[in-house]
């Protein structure tokens, strides 16, 4: 819910419930206030009759104006009580019914108990009320709206550094050293924001370059001593004093530095591509690249035996040419590697997905864990380095592809989607 | 001919030394910028293998002077950086190849022999050892006048022995020779490759140069 939408229900709601609570009030306290009015006025009437009375000893003429009744009725035995109080009468030559105020009080003339009554309209009192309700009301229609307009236009503009700079933390990117625009505001709360903001995108990209020197030097410090290793053990293998025995152990020392190598490249690769240093993007026809990298592994390919089908048409990608280049290196090297000897590679190359399909002993693999760093099924020899697929995700992470991973009876397959 | 080793890391620069030491090399060193500069100023040399990181300056700021001395000096980059735009700098400044650390001294001894082999026989590219001649350029062997039918990886594979002739190169060399890096897991199977290439000069009548060392790699004996 916009914040926006929040505020206006909950305003409007409390001042409709205040508004109609009060106009309750109101209604009573004018309609009171009247009445009383109107009460008074009769019992000036009723005075006026007490007075006749006194001087005359007689009673008053009846009287029946339009707004005003006067009458009297002998009553027997039960004594009259006076009491004031609002009726609806039908009148005769009006036909219709309309609220009077009417007071009863006894007075006695020559010993005769008579009932008198005045009678008022209270017709100018009822729509004086429901004039001043309804101007009252219309008023407060008018205020409710133009509240309702002013909070929209209002909090529109006033929340407009926030959204601003939310706008632009959305788009914010490490790799291409993009600052945060933040825009001037006189509002406190808004600096505090963007100051705020600005500190954390700068502590950010503090250490994502303190990150990628960490990197860089880590391959360094790394890469020196490996080498060193390597060259020491180029010049021994040249002894011919080494026996046989020495230099099997020597083997075992070249593999493992090559899968240390191997290993410490992949995870540089892979902090690169995070860190979206490829950013050179060429036309680059898959067509043609296909073939050239089927070539490079024809060796492998021939020393099991395995079956090639190639089905594809002419597809040129956007992409980097180096990570192209690596993506089908690992998607080819498992599809040979974890394969059988006289097994099947089949790749389908279409307009928007590449697909590559081959047999393998390997049970399914899992499908959350697959492109997980350093997975590897348990019954896979340490021959990877766990490293291959997470290479692969993160290649098609970096240019917006899908690659989704699927297991038949005894054949993998990969299936890359170009956007 | 004379190599210039210029690497601040003594353990590596004994190393290429002892391994250039075989073929016909003259090899010096410098460990740090300014012997690297007053060297190249002094001397030429037929090759130099060029570090990027040194004491007292960068690698590429040697390889600018050089171009700026109009020096023909053939230049091979081996740094550890392996940084693409490092080596598309350096290739650009005039550099003819980059190596990334770590690295087989057979590689390195074969790219220097193609860097040489560019600079002094122009355009000749022919080498030859006993009866067996490559041609370079067009990529074609022959034993006594006859054309040997070579696979790719065959070719290479002798190219890559003529340039580090009787010297143990390991198997794992090879591979990555071959196969590049992105060869992973069992490398037997370069058995098949080199028993072919044997068995076909063999063939064509030259004697088993090829010796298996105790099945850490192989030697071309002369």
């Amino acid at each position: 819910m916009k914040l926006l939408a929040r505020y206006n229900r909950v305003n409007i709601l409390t001042t409709v419930v205040v508004l109609l609570f009060s106009s309750v009030f109101y209604y009573i306290m004018i309609r009171s206030v009247l009445v009383d009015q109107l009460d008074k006025d009769i019992e000036i009437e009723e005075q006026e009759i007490k007075d006749y009375i006194k001087a005359n000893n007689t009673l008053p003429k009846a009287s029946h104006y339009e707004n005003q009744e006067i009458g009297f009725k002998l009553t027997s035995d039960s004594p009259i009580q006076r009491r004031f109080k609002s009726k609806d009468i039908f009148f005769n030559n009006s036909s219709e019914y309309r609220s009077v105020r009417k007071l009863v009080f006894p007075v006695t003339v020559a010993g005769h108990t008579y009932a008198a009554y005045v009678l008022k309209s209270q017709e100018q009192t009822e729509d004086l009320i429901s004039m001043i309700l309804l101007i009252t009301f219309s008023v407060v229609m008018l205020l409710l709206l133009i509240l309702f307009l002013a909070n929209r236009f209002l909090l529109n503009k006033l929340w407009q550094p926030f959204y601003f700079t939310l706008q632009h933390l959305k788009q914010f990117n490490l790799s291409n050293k993009g600052m945060v625009k933040l825009q001037d505001t006189s509002i406190n709360e808004f600096i505090e924001l963007n100051q705020s903001v600005k500190i954390m995108s700068d502590r950010v990209k503090q250490d994502y370059e303190s990150l990628k020197n960490f990197t860089e030097n880590a391959s360094h410090e790394m890469q020196t001593p490996l080498a060193i290793i390597n060259s020491r053990l180029d010049v021994l293998i040249q002894d011919d004093k080494i026996s046989e025995h020495q230099m099997q152990q020597l083997q075992g020392i070249y593999d493992a530095l090559d899968r240390l190598s191997k290993l410490n490249q992949s995870l540089l690769l892979l902090t690169k591509i995070e860190n979206n240093q490829f950013t050179q993007i060429e036309q680059i026809p898959l067509h043609n690249l296909i073939p050239e990298k089927f070539r490079q592994f024809e060796e492998l390919i021939a020393e099991k035996q395995l079956a090639v089908t190639i089905d594809m048409q002419p597809v040129t990608i956007q992409c980097n040419k180096q990570l192209v280049d690596v993506l089908f290196s690992n998607l080819l090297n498992n599809a040979i590697r974890y394969n059988y000897p006289n097994g099947f590679i089949r790749l389908y190359l279409t307009n928007n997905s590449l697909q590559i399909v081959n047999s393998s002993l390997l049970p399914g693999l899992d499908e959350q864990k697959i492109f997980q760093r350093f997975y590897r099924h348990t019954d896979t020899k340490a021959e990877g380095n766990g490293l291959g697929l997470s290479i692969i995700k993160q290649i098609c992470d970096a240019f917006g592809y899908k690659v989704n991973y699927g297991f038949k009876e005894d054949t993998h397959s990969f299936k890359i989607l170009f956007a | 001919m004379k190599i210039l080793i210029i690497e601040d890391e003594k353990a590596l620069s004994e190393d290429i030394v002892a391994y250039l030491k075989g073929e016909e090399y003259i090899c010096e060193t410098a460990a740090d910028y300014n012997t690297a500069i007053e060297k190249t100023e002094l001397y030429d040399y037929d090759c130099i293998l060029l570090d990027l990181t040194l004491p007292g300056g960068s690698g590429l700021n040697v390889l600018k002077e050089l171009k700026a001395n109009k020096k023909l000096d053939g230049v091979l980059i081996i740094s550890a950086k392996n940084s693409l735009d490092d080596k598309i700098a350096g290739l650009k400044m005039g550099a003819d190849d980059y190596l990334a650390k770590p690295f087989h001294l057979s590689e390195l001894s074969a790219r220097i022999a193609a860097i040489i082999r560019r600079r002094i026989f122009g355009g000749t590219n022919v080498i030859a050892f006993n009866d067996i001649i490559i041609d370079t350029q067009a990529r074609v062997v022959s034993v006594n006048k006859l054309q040997l039918d070579l696979t790719r990886k065959e070719y290479e594979l002798l190219l890559y022995f003529f340039s580090n002739k009787g010297r143990v190169i390991s198997k794992n060399a090879i591979a990555e020779h071959l196969w590049g890096d992105e060869m992973n897991g069992n490398i037997d199977f370069i058995y098949t490759h080199i028993k072919n290439l044997r068995k076909k000069l063999q063939e064509a009548g030259e004697p088993d140069y090829i010796k298996s060392i105790y099945g850490i790699g192989y030697k071309f004996n002369y």
